[in-house]
């Protein structure tokens, strides 16, 4: 990804203490500190676009479902919320802890969710016809693939 | 109270203690979305799956469409489910 200072290895890694160095550029910054308001904002709705961050655990079981979700829906925005929180008040640290990268990976990892869902995203290596603002979007679809990919290695290392 | 509502009182009790005595069983369903890195690291952060346990899971998630990621009540599949979906990872529970 263009953003991402090739002459380094790896911007996020773990350190011999167990925290992390993210060495990210001022431009993904601002790009996740943009994307999590953006998710922020549409968790504040009933967006449709919100399917895969609440799916319903009963399959076709309508009753139970909607039962699950009285108990469990609020806890799991909550969750979310508190994530997307870490993010923002750590949008620009050069240091991390566990927890707190953590909270990174799920808050991109919805953030990945909720854009795939907006593109259409249906069938693995299948990719659906796309007009130029789709195009745009798959672009930071994929960028944010490449941060992701990039934190869950530097947390299994 | 009459042995007919007796009867109709009871069989709800009988039918609820079949059901407690079924265990749940916690699938994970493939999507296009979620990296497989990511559903990997997941399954082992939260079930403390070895790496090649989790990649297994994750792979058979991959090519059968689902998998059977955990087992147990109800209250320990919604509470499975719950942490997978805080995770991203699209989750159901089903009695087996």
């Amino acid at each position: 990804m263009g953003l991402f200072d090739r002459r380094r290895n790896s911007p996020i890694h773990r350190r011999s203490d167990g925290t992390f160095t993210v060495d990210l550029d001022p431009q993904v910054r601002e790009l996740v500190g943009s994307f999590a308001q953006q998710l922020r904002d549409l968790l504040s709705t009933d967006s449709e676009l919100l399917v895969r961050l609440f799916p319903p655990p009963y399959g076709e079981d309508s009753e139970r479902n909607e039962g699950y979700a009285v108990l469990a829906g609020a806890e799991l925005m909550e969750h979310r919320l508190a994530a997307l929180d870490v993010v923002t008040e750590h949008l620009d640290a050069t240091e991390l802890d566990e927890a707190q990268l953590m909270a990174w990976m799920r808050s991109i990892n919805d953030i990945r969710l909720v854009m795939g869902t907006m593109l259409g995203l249906e069938e693995d290596h299948r990719l659906p016809d796309l007009d130029e603002q789709g195009l745009a979007t798959l672009s930071v679809y994929e960028f944010f693939g490449a941060l992701l990919e990039m934190i869950v290695t530097a947390l299994s290392d | 109270m009459s042995e007919q509502e007796s009867v109709g009182l009871l069989e709800p009790d009988l039918l609820d203690e079949v059901e407690l005595d079924l265990p749940w069983v916690v699938l994970v369903w493939n999507d296009p979305i979620n990296l497989m890195s990511y559903v990997t690291f997941v399954l082992q952060k939260l079930f403390g799956h070895s790496k090649e346990k989790a990649t297994e899971l994750m792979l058979q998630v991959h090519h059968e469409g689902k998998a059977v990621v955990s087992s147990g009540t109800r209250a320990e599949a919604e509470r499975d489910v719950f942490r997978l979906h805080e995770h991203g990872l699209w989750a159901t529970m089903q009695q087996d």
